[in-house]
């Protein structure tokens, strides 16, 4: 194979923008990790400092407090229950959605995104109101219900299509082989369209693992999630507490990662394997 | 064949019938008053073009589609409103829908895991069937391993596992390529002749339909043209849509003025002239008349003309091997004039030659012009 000798300036030109693009990406982040093990002198020098010795006191501070904790622990709970919620009811709903097109099929879709179109202020207040009046304002209960209609909504609208996809004949195929509608479902649709749903299940779970506004307004201390704790951290005083900052953020941060790396190998090796057939 | 395979004496009661079957999808209505017979272990199939409604038909008989009027019996019960599993049948679908999911083996085994059939005796049967097919050495492997063939060949397994009073097929081989169509046509073929069940076969393919049937059934536009075996039917046609479907190269369709000559009937058009038989056709009283004659029985004229027949200048040659196909038409006239002859390819004309062919009397068919009607009154029987 020969290479081309000489780049076109409009290709050097893209390359140049992605360069850019990329490392403006990923430098804060970069920059982000190494500052959480740095102690406060090497953050706020003012020359950069890319040699130091490292420093695990930020990471330290913020697991000892209780606080982050407690917001562990609840954004783990309210996280979790949510997404479990969402899936088990939003799989069903988005199958009969697919399956068996209703006359009000696609006003019941609509609807269920229509909560995604308001901003979250405008979701948050009357949600506030009710919570308030129930007197369930500042529990796991309430923030995992209303976490549930986002759970819910995201995986309906991305489970359909999936389901869809599904070829109707091996459905009916199944209903041959003797299978009522609740067997094809839970034997033949839901495993074959496995891979897409948990895509979709996951987009739910990074969605209200990163939710923040609601959460604020609808908790003050017992239900705090993660986000709201790791903001309070920056409102420390006026000494900015760049490490512990930049070591929540990093911890924050995990969690998602590990789920999307989690199911990007997933996804790798379910297509690992269709392509080595093809 | 195994024993296992081989039908019990209570699954012989295998017969389907058919009685003013209706399908309707809100005010339109795809299937009109089907009415049809399949006695037990024969194999029927239902060919027409793409829109007749021959896969409604057997969806319907397979339980996938609900029956909007009339009576449906299998094995002499009527199964109008049993779900699938309760009907007896099995079916293998044009896309094989296989469980993508599960082994070759599972997805053999699914149906019979329903039935709670002992694992021993599952076993056995796989052992059986994948034995029959062909496909031991691929039972632990998933559908998308393997080519297209062998996932039709597993479809086969499915179904026949069940041991099913009736197979119902879906242009079960449309998605192969032509080789592989015709091995496993006749791999179907043959498994017919040792298993017996009975079968509807759909397909849109003429010569599927013609060596695997032994009726066909040929439906346009949600009605019955004609039932019967694969000569009647190629020979007999009972209309001209009959006659122009079936047979390839297809049938030239004419349109003929019609003169009664006493003795016989004279029938010409602008390409030649054909003397029928009087007793042979009921033209009695008519004016035109739609003339089929297949291109096969055109031979090229040694008398010079005096017998009748076609004549004009050829527009197209094709040449199939053996024979070649010519297309000739009066002074260049239209495409849909033309009139198509085979020949040995050793006699093949020029281009733009003159050519004159005579038209074989006793293979002559003519039809109503307007409703295509079979005009044949001879009901002398084939051989």
């Amino acid at each position: 194979m020969k290479k081309q000798s000489s780049l076109s300036a409009g290709t050097l030109l893209a390359r140049l923008v992605l360069i850019v693009a990329g490392l403006s990406a990923l430098v804060p982040v970069l920059w982000t990790f190494i500052n959480s093990f740095k102690n406060r002198v090497d953050i706020v020098s003012a020359v950069p400092k890319f040699i130091f010795t490292p420093t695990l006191e930020n990471y330290a501070y913020v697991l000892g407090r209780e606080a982050v904790a407690q917001g562990l622990v609840n954004s783990i709970l309210v996280v979790g229950a949510a997404v479990l919620i969402g899936a088990v009811l939003g799989l069903p709903a988005a199958y009969a959605l697919a399956r068996y097109p209703l006359r009000w099929a696609d006003d019941i879709q609509f609807f269920v995104l229509s909560m995604r179109f308001l901003p979250p202020v405008a979701v948050a207040i009357p949600l506030m109101v009710i919570w308030l009046q129930l007197e369930l304002y500042d529990t796991r209960f309430a923030l995992i219900v209303t976490y549930t209609l986002l759970t819910l909504s995201t995986v309906i609208w991305l489970a359909i299509p999936a389901f869809k996809a599904v070829p109707k004949e091996v459905e009916e195929a199944g209903r041959v082989d003797g299978y009522g509608p609740y067997a094809i479902f839970f034997r033949v649709s839901l495993p074959i369209a496995a891979r897409s749903l948990i895509g979709a299940i996951a987009f739910g779970f990074v969605l209200v693992w990163n939710e923040f506004l609601i959460a604020l307004m609808l908790t003050t201390s017992d239900a705090k999630t993660l986000p709201i704790v790791a903001s309070e951290l920056s409102q420390l005083g006026r000494d900015v507490p760049w490490g512990i900052l930049n070591a929540s953020v990093i911890l924050l941060s995990v969690p998602p990662l590990l789920m999307v790396g989690v199911l990007s190998g997933f996804l790798n090796a379910a297509f690992k394997r269709k392509r080595e057939v093809a | 064949m195994s024993l296992v395979i081989s039908s019990s004496p209570e699954q012989k009661m295998s017969a389907i019938s058919c009685h003013n079957i209706i399908k309707r999808y809100g005010e339109t209505q795809v299937v009109h008053e089907f009415d049809l017979d399949v006695a037990d272990n024969e194999f029927v199939v239902f060919l027409g073009p793409s829109g007749c409604g021959k896969s409604t038909i057997l969806r319907m008989l397979a339980g996938l589609e609900d029956i909007s009027g009339g009576d449906l019996h299998i094995g002499g019960r009527r199964v109008n409103d049993l779900p699938p599993q309760e009907r007896g049948i099995a079916m293998v679908f044009q896309n094989y829908a296989l469980y993508p999911h599960m082994t070759v083996r599972d997805n053999i085994a699914f149906g019979l895991k329903r039935l709670k059939v002992p694992k021993a005796e599952i076993d056995s049967r796989i052992k059986e069937v994948s034995d029959t097919l062909g496909l031991e050495r691929y039972l632990q492997r998933k559908p998308t391993e393997l080519s297209g063939g062998q996932q039709q060949r597993v479809a086969i397994a499915r179904a026949m596992i069940k041991t099913p009073k009736v197979f119902l097929f879906d242009e079960p081989l449309s998605n192969l390529d032509a080789k592989l169509r015709n091995h496993m046509r006749i791999e179907i073929a043959k498994l017919h002749q040792t298993l017996k069940t009975t079968t509807v076969y759909v397909t849109h393919d003429q010569h599927e339909a013609m060596t695997l049937a032994d009726r066909i059934v040929l439906l346009r536009d949600g009605r019955i043209e004609q039932v019967g075996s694969p000569k009647e039917i190629f020979e007999r046609p009972r209309s001209a849509f009959v006659a122009g479907f079936i047979g390839t190269p297809p049938m030239n369709l004419v349109e003929m003025s019609v003169k009664d000559q006493g003795s016989h009937f004279e029938l010409s058009c602008k390409a030649g002239v054909v003397h029928v038989n009087a007793r042979q056709f009921a033209l009695e009283g008519r004016e035109r008349a739609t003339l089929g004659i297949r291109p096969a029985h055109l031979q090229v004229d040694t008398s010079g003309g005096r017998d009748g027949g076609f004549f004009g200048e050829v527009q197209l040659i094709e040449y199939l091997g053996n024979e070649v196909l010519v297309s000739f038409s009066q002074n260049g006239g239209e495409s849909s004039n033309e009139i198509s002859a085979l020949m040995p390819s050793a006699q093949a004309p020029r281009l733009h030659e003159r050519v004159s062919f005579v038209a074989d009397p006793q293979q002559v068919h003519l039809f109503d012009i307007d409703t295509g009607a079979s005009l044949r009154i001879d009901k002398a029987s084939l051989h």
